[in-house]
């Protein structure tokens, strides 16, 4: 049994769990399912062997490999399985059929893309959380939801049809499928394949789809989505183009520029999107980095980060859901009614901002020392910059409007238990990861599962040619010196707000790179739409009586009724074919 | 600017605090007293400010006795203070840069047509 068990990729389960729980109307019955199967999936992961094709299939010629797990894919699909199960419970206070059911099917999608063996097979998956998805955003049922879940699914399905023609080169010039990494952009399919990932990752100018559609989900639905999408695509990073430097480049900029929307926006889920943005431009960076150091890096950083976004997503929508807002406009003093999500939503805001005894503080570490290690000086102080701004946005700016600052005088029940049960083990993990390892406990557990470990490296591991080392978060010199940037960074909010120089919270839109697709473009779109339905009927009565004009001389020359048919078969006829037959034999003999 | 009236319409003075009546704690959470009691006290602020300034001092301080080991590439970190300029600084422009920002990138709420974005999952009495 349990060899049949190890053999059967765990996201499948969810995807066929998920779309039956579409079905069942029974609301605890339904949510039981929820629950439970990503249990089970976890097990199922435990009993797999490393590094073996687990599950393969054939169609259409093709070699499908369903199922393979190695140390990189294990830690992200162990994450997103944790991430599912919390989901599922955060989401049982509500009775919606379909955002159950569809969470739970992009949940397996993303863990089946992760332990997909082939190009194709991930393909498949990567479109499945495609279209899964956009109903965790149309089930918030606003005309803004349904436009932005429109624009979501248009960038999702944009990025799976360029990795469908990147891979349709692969396959064309290797005959294979297969996920080893590319050495550089001039292999064929590599530049189409890079931009359908880094559409996913977000990256700078292709980052929008992400502040749009999330802040304007579901309740549940931003928890879940903040969860899966972006962090496959880092690890299709990992996996297809690890050490390329491009990629450092691009993950610095991308942690510095959320750095300044987040100041300035009001909607505190957008604020969490763009940390989510500042966030993944760490892993990237590692990623481009790619030694075995850095490649730890990015997947403790994914782990410890799907956690602990996913917890200031949650605390964040317990709010949304009992006040009905998240606009730090309008909050404040919330800890009042809600000392509990405000409990919880502090310990995501240490954790994501690397505070000693925290997971963000592990994790991070192996990146900023990796950077640092290869001499990219300046990179490195873009990301120091951007661990400041990160304190700034989701450690001070998310727990300090909303549940403290002002009074907005609001007071509302505690969020429902099982929010704060998901929450209260989202917050447990993230202490439980991030404590100094003392008798097996600690981060240890987390370092143990790490891709590039001397026991069982993967094999992106090995690229860079550097020797793998365990790595030590918790040393004087780096408890000193994280400790003094937060610290001083803290002082510098307390000033700030003292002297009055801090930006009030005010309530509006922030325009960004989506500006340019949303005004001019849409109304270049409307304008030549308006121009054409000016134009267009008159082009086509133009043409349309130039075209029966013509019809109708045929016709009145060649028709049965026409002026060459008039008068029966005559002499003139018989002369014309004569004269008609000599004139084509006469070309053939004088071309021949 | 207009200073509000000292009297109302029966000649009698009106207090501050009466135009503003304090929210009711009527639905305040029993363990708020307990976890965040002390966020209350007129105190607080002045005292955060003067732990976190001891912290701080105390963290640059000990820089000046330990000897830390930066990487190769990133030497001058190694000079006393530096994380805690870096954070300091770097806070202070990202937060100072909300001023122009905002006056450049701020538009109406309702600049997409998309203010409503309460989604239908909230709980309905609210």
């Amino acid at each position: 049994m349990s060899g049949l068990l190890g053999q059967i990729n765990p996201g499948l389960l969810l995807v066929a769990v998920g779309f039956i729980g579409c079905l069942i109307p029974i609301q605890r019955v339904r949510q039981a399912l929820m629950v439970a199967t990503p249990v089970v999936a976890i097990l199922m992961l435990a009993l797999a062997e490393r590094s073996t094709d687990l599950a393969t299939a054939s169609v259409l010629g093709i070699d499908l490999i369903l199922y393979r797990v190695d140390s990189l894919s294990f830690i992200f699909g162990l994450a997103f399985l944790i991430a599912s199960f919390l989901n599922a419970i955060y989401a049982l206070h509500t009775d919606d059929r379909l955002q159950d059911g569809m969470a739970l099917a992009y949940a397996g999608a993303a863990v089946s893309a992760t332990f997909a063996g082939d190009l194709m097979t991930l393909f498949i998956f990567w479109e499945i959380t495609a279209v899964s998805s956009v109903f965790l955003i149309l089930r918030a049922g606003t005309k803004a939801a349904y436009q932005a879940a429109m624009r979501y699914l248009g960038v999702q399905i944009f990025s799976g049809v360029l990795l469908l023609n990147g891979l349709g080169y692969v396959y064309k010039s290797t005959g294979s499928l297969s996920l080893d990494a590319f050495t550089s952009f001039d292999q064929p399919g590599a530049k189409f394949i890079f931009i359908a990932f880094a559409i996913k990752a977000a990256f700078p100018f292709l980052h929008n789809w992400l502040q749009d559609a999330y802040p304007k989900a579901t309740v549940v639905g931003a928890v879940v989505l903040s969860a899966f999408t972006t962090k496959l695509a880092v690890y299709a990073f990992a996996r297809m183009f690890p050490g390329f430097e491009v990629l450092i480049w691009i993950g610095a900029v991308m942690t510095v520029f959320p750095v300044f929307f987040a100041v300035i926006e009001n909607d505190l889920r957008k604020v969490l999107s763009y940390s989510l943005n500042n966030q993944l431009g760490f892993m990237i960076c590692a990623i481009g980095i790619g030694t075995p150091l850095a490649l730890n890096g990015a997947a403790a950083h994914a782990f410890a980060h799907i956690i602990y976004k996913g917890l200031l997503f949650m605390s964040m929508g317990a709010v949304l859901y009992r006040v009905g807002t998240a606009k730090a406009s309008e909050l404040g003093g919330l800890y009042k009614s809600m000392p509990w999500t405000t409990i919880f939503c502090i310990i995501g805001a240490v954790s994501i901002s690397a505070f000693p005894l925290f997971s963000g503080f592990v994790a991070k570490a192996m990146t900023m020392g990796a950077v640092a290690t290869e001499g990219y000086v300046i990179v490195w102080l873009m990301l120091l910059f951007a661990s400041a701004g990160v304190l700034e946005h989701s450690g001070i700016k998310i727990p300090y409007f909303t549940f403290f600052g002002h009074d907005s005088g609001i007071r509302v029940k505690e969020a429902p238990f099982n929010m704060l049960l998901a929450m209260g083990m989202a917050a447990f993990i993230c202490i439980a990861i991030g404590l100094p390892a003392i008798g097996g406990f600690g981060y240890g557990w987390l370092y143990d599962m790490l891709p590039c470990t001397v026991t069982a490296p993967a094999d992106v591991c090995m690229i860079s040619g550097d020797e793998i080392k365990t790595y030590k978060p918790y040393t004087v010199d780096h408890i000193l010196t994280q400790m003094q940037l937060l610290m001083l960074a803290v002082l510098a909010f307390m000033l700030l707000k003292r002297f009055g120089l801090y930006p009030p919270e005010r309530p509006g839109t922030i325009l960004d790179t989506d500006w340019v697709l949303r005004k001019p473009g849409f109304g270049l779109f409307k304008w030549a739409g308006t121009v054409w339905g000016k134009a267009g009927p008159a082009m086509t009565g133009f043409a349309g009586r130039i075209g029966a004009r013509t019809f109708e001389q045929i016709e009145a020359t060649f028709s049965p009724r026409g002026a060459l048919a008039r008068g029966g078969l005559t002499n003139s006829m018989a002369m014309w074919s004569a004269v008609l037959l000599g004139v084509v034999m006469l070309i053939v003999l004088l071309a021949s | 600017m207009t200073l509000p009236p000292e009297r109302d319409a029966s000649g009698r003075f009106i207090k501050p605090e009466e135009e503003a009546p304090k929210p009711s704690d009527e639905h305040t959470h029993p363990m708020s007293k307990l976890f965040f009691g002390w966020v209350e006290s007129p105190r607080t602020p002045f005292l955060l400010l003067l732990i976190v300034v001891l912290i701080s001092v105390g963290l640059i301080v000990a820089d000046v006795f330990i000897d830390r080991h930066e990487y190769k590439y990133t030497a001058f970190a190694e000079s006393t203070g530096f994380y805690a300029f870096w954070g300091f600084a770097a806070f202070a422009i990202a937060v100072l840069s909300g001023w122009p920002l905002g006056k450049l990138l701020r538009r109406d709420e309702d600049y997409y047509g998309e203010a409503d974005t309460k989604p239908q999952d909230v709980e309905s009495d609210s």
